[in-house]
């Protein structure tokens, strides 16, 4: 079908300089100004060729073709196959109707010399709701050319048919291409999110003190709060202890030195990534201070529970992973 | 700093996202290439002239390879019902190389009957060839050696002008018309 199309196109596009008005028929009443046939070159054509015919009408305003009376493609002929009509409406301008008429023939003559053939007038029907008035557009004749020779030199060669085509395997390279492509876009969602995460293999790329401690935490408050109800009732002390151990550690680590209570202010002007968390860290430091110099562990497990604990250490994972 | 955290979660999420993506697609095409192999393997087993059985809901490329594969062992009353199936997909360069390789074979086997001066089953075949080719010339009208075929097709038929008038597509004045210009009989023919 596309090579249908470029080949009319072909067509059209290599005989619009010689097309040739075969009729500026003389309106047939006020109604008809005028039909304009286009056509290819009227010679040197083949079994099985197409033709493309346009036909331009143009027609008093307030007619209309009738799109019934328009041809259906079919077959005109023994010979002749009428296999695409197509109408474009113009407009109107000037009080003049305009459309083009596309009519594809094919045909299927096999000639033993030059022979002339016509294709027949199409008859139109134009009307303005009341009166109707015949239209034709104007016949066309051509001449086909044999494709082979009449009497065959070699030997056997008369009956010789063009070979068969040979089925072929489905085409796959387009789906390797994909597979390939969806295969890199697999290693590439896997490196991003094992570099964001600080997996394998990028889990040395940069120690990350918080991600370690975020585990440890979860961890150490997982095994000791597992008898308790909720969450958020106060975890025994061992694990309370392991936990903000944990966090003292990736501060230090962080830091490179020991972070105590008076170096906050210079550790959020070092590391700007975690200022969003600083009331919540100064609290943390503040519950620990008690914890391990005050000795009031339950106090300071209320002043801290669980969940605010691996919330906290979670954020500081997150700003670590993302500002640092 | 709040904004280092959204950027984080902002790659983590792409990275999520693309991973996702790209596994359903490489789930897609694996499937897609696997269904393919199997496909090509009957095409392979059908040009090696093993007989494959095929499913009428099959891929055109393979209702194809089966046509070939009874076309060319004259089996054309089963290769048929193929030939409609491949109409049926709406792939019309397949199509049009399926009607002409089967009309190739009824042509072939019409040449042989003429051969051996059997003409009655001859002019069925090259009738049914000629409109094999017709249509895949409708299909695709730059098919040269379709063109060709027919040609053949259509000299083999001007040599009985009196049987041919007897079909229902040409009328007979339309006929002999067209008769009265054959210059000669081609070789192998009465």
């Amino acid at each position: 079908m596309r090579r249908t199309v470029r080949h009319l196109v072909l067509c059209l596009a290599g005989l619009l300089p010689m097309a040739v008005v075969l009729l500026a028929a003389p309106p047939a009443g006020a109604q008809l100004r005028s039909v304009e046939l286009y056509a290819p070159r009227p010679f040197g054509h083949v079994i099985g060729d197409t033709l493309a015919l346009s036909a331009d009408i143009v027609l008093e305003a307030p007619f209309r073709l009738d799109p019934a009376s328009l041809p259906r493609p079919r077959s005109l002929d023994y010979w002749l196959e009428l296999t695409d009509v197509r109408l474009t409406d113009g407009g109107t301008r000037d009080g003049a109707q305009r459309y083009t008429l596309e009519l594809t023939y094919q045909t299927f003559y096999a000639p033993l010399e030059p022979k002339r053939l016509a294709i027949p007038a199409v008859p139109l029907t134009a009307t303005d709701g009341a009166r109707q008035v015949a239209i034709t557009v104007p016949p066309w004749s051509f001449l086909m050319s044999p494709l082979r020779e009449i009497v065959a030199i070699g030997e056997g060669t008369t009956m010789a048919l063009r070979p068969d085509i040979a089925p072929r395997p489905v085409a796959t390279t387009g789906t390797r291409y994909g597979l390939l492509a969806a295969l890199a876009g697999v290693v590439a969602g896997l490196g991003l999110l094992a570099w964001q995460m600080g997996w394998w293999p990028f889990s040395r790329r940069r120690d990350r003190p918080f991600a370690h401690a975020a585990r440890e935490v979860r961890a150490a408050l997982a095994s000791s709060a597992k008898p308790a109800a909720s969450s958020t009732s106060p975890a025994s002390a061992p694990g309370h202890r392991a936990a903000l151990l944990a966090l003292h550690r990736a501060f230090d680590a962080t830091a490179g030195q020991g972070v105590f209570a008076e170096d906050l202010p210079d550790f959020f002007r070092a590391h700007p990534a975690f200022a969003t968390t600083e009331a919540e860290v100064r609290r943390l430091f503040a519950a620990s201070r008690r914890l391990f110099f005050g000795d009031d562990p339950i106090e300071s497990a209320r002043e801290f529970p669980p969940a605010e604990l691996v919330a906290l250490a979670r954020r500081l994972r997150a700003g670590e992973r993302g500002g640092a | 700093m709040r904004l280092g955290i959204r950027r984080g979660r902002s790659a983590l999420c792409t990275g999520a996202i693309l991973l996702a993506i790209s596994l359903c697609a490489g789930v897609a095409f694996s499937v897609r290439l696997i269904l393919d192999r199997g496909v090509d393997a009957a095409i392979a087993a059908l040009a090696a002239g093993r007989d494959v059985p095929v499913a009428t809901d099959a891929r055109p490329e393979l209702l194809f390879a089966r046509l070939a594969f009874l076309t060319t062992r004259d089996r054309f009353d089963e290769a048929q019902p193929l030939m409609n199936r491949i109409a049926a997909t709406g792939a019309p360069r397949l199509a049009a190389a399926a009607f002409y390789d089967l009309s190739n074979g009824r042509l072939r086997v019409a040449i042989g009957h003429l051969e051996s001066n059997d003409i009655d089953p001859a002019v069925l075949l090259v009738r049914l060839a000629k409109e094999g080719y017709r249509r895949a010339l409708m299909l695709d009208p730059g098919f040269w050696d379709a063109k060709y075929n027919l040609d053949v097709a259509m000299r083999l038929v001007r040599d009985f002008p009196q049987i041919e008038t007897s079909g229902e597509e040409i009328p007979p004045e339309a006929a002999k018309r067209l008769w009265t210009d054959l210059p000669g009989v081609p070789r192998g023919l009465p």
